[in-house]
């Protein structure tokens, strides 16, 4: 787990992420289900063996012989490579981690980043076992807020990042969840430093009830 | 590299991303065999036997199908003689008779004399079934690349592994 990053690298940076929440949420009981990429592997492998198959005949036999096949191999190919291509765009979207909530929801995760600007943009959709019926929803979180300057990745921030944005995550890890008002303390620096001004140790223990780290974090 | 073992469809898409721009590369190649019926739709010219009209490198786009009318006089052919890998690209100076049985002779427009010494022992025209098509289209010199791979082999191995690696290595 301990992989260092190049943190000017945006794919890296992604993939690091990306492998992260597998981890997180299969460490919280949820089932992954890798149903997505299975089909693109087939359809891609078996336009592969096909290309395979056309060449070694072409090889074998010569162009005269095998050209009815050949003619048949580059339609069922052109078909293979358009749904394959059909699968990646409308089907998978991006789509990083499926699986299942320890509550029987359905949660799908996609993930993308923009040129240039270090944002983890997440699409987040949730099915709900009883209704069937999807919610989705996009969430982001800039790098710096979970790589720490050296390259490695900081696991503590991002799952409270999900938890508290992904109502079945929050379910199932419910300690990581970010209480509210101190959120808000973090999002608003201000309001931090009135309240630490204030120096008393009473209300931060109030507005932070569960987290215990809570006041080392708002001084990051 | 490592972890690509313990994530195996990971490491399955990415070997796959580099497979299927190879096989992809080659059905399209297949792709134009099968519209233009030519074993080789795309040739690239290796001699200046066709000087003025085609110069080594030169990429020529071959057609190979008689849908309106008879390979004819004038026509730039590409040929493949029996037992020479190499196919040849003249132009059809003479022809005898009609259809498929049809005897042609070729001519390099450079070449001070026909081709009946190219052709084979004992060989003295050309029938249609030689001929691997007629040049409908040309793009000057981009096949010199094709002509320096063919000439260097190392240099493809060097690009093949240069692309594998790339392909493996970078996941995005």
């Amino acid at each position: 787990m301990a992989e260092k990053i190049t943190l000017y690298n945006l794919p890296d940076l992604k993939n690091a992420a990306d492998d992260a929440i597998a981890n997180y949420l299969n460490s919280i009981k949820f089932k992954q289900s890798h149903s997505m990429i299975d089909v693109r592997l087939a359809l891609g492998y078996s336009s592969f063996i096909l290309a395979a198959a056309c060449a070694l005949w072409d090889y074998k036999l010569g162009w005269d012989a095998t050209k009815l096949y050949t003619a048949i191999a580059v339609a069922i190919y052109t078909v293979l490579s358009g749904a394959l291509t059909v699968w990646t765009w409308k089907v998978e979207q991006g789509t990083i981690y499926q699986g299942k909530a320890p509550s029987g929801d359905d949660l799908f995760i996609a993930s993308e980043t923009k040129k240039m600007e270090p944002v983890y943009r997440l699409k987040i959709a949730i099915q709900d076992k009883s209704t069937g019926k999807i919610k989705a929803f996009k969430i982001s979180k800039p790098f710096a807020e979970f790589f720490n300057e050296s390259g490695f990745f900081v696991p503590k921030p991002f799952q409270e990042f999900l938890a508290t944005n992904i109502s079945v995550v929050g379910k199932a890890d419910s300690k990581r969840i970010q209480a509210a008002s101190e959120k808000l303390l973090n999002e608003n620096p201000e309001l931090l430093s009135a309240v630490l001004n204030a120096g008393s140790e009473k209300e931060a223990e109030a507005t932070g009830t569960e987290k215990k780290a809570g006041g080392k974090r708002r001084k990051a | 590299m490592l972890s690509m073992l313990q994530k195996p469809r990971q490491a399955a898409a990415q070997v796959l991303n580099f497979a299927l721009i190879l096989s992809s590369a080659f059905m399209m190649w297949k792709g134009l065999s099968v519209i233009s019926d030519s074993p080789s739709p795309i040739v690239v010219v290796l001699s200046g036997s066709m000087e003025p009209a085609f110069q080594r490198g030169d990429l020529l786009f071959l057609w190979n199908r008689n849908l309106l009318q008879d390979t004819s006089v004038g026509e730039v052919v590409v040929y493949n003689v029996k037992d020479k890998d190499i196919p040849i690209v003249h132009r059809v100076v003479r022809k005898y008779g009609e259809g498929e049985d049809a005897k042609l002779l070729t001519k390099g427009d450079n070449n001070p004399s026909d081709d009946t010494e190219l052709y084979a022992r004992g060989q003295d025209y050309l029938v249609r079934k030689d001929i691997i098509g007629s040049v409908v289209g040309y793009i000057p010199f981009v096949g010199y690349v094709t002509i320096l791979l063919s000439e260097h082999p190392w240099l493809k191995t060097v690009m093949l592994g240069v692309m594998g690696l790339f392909a493996i290595l970078q996941r995005e």
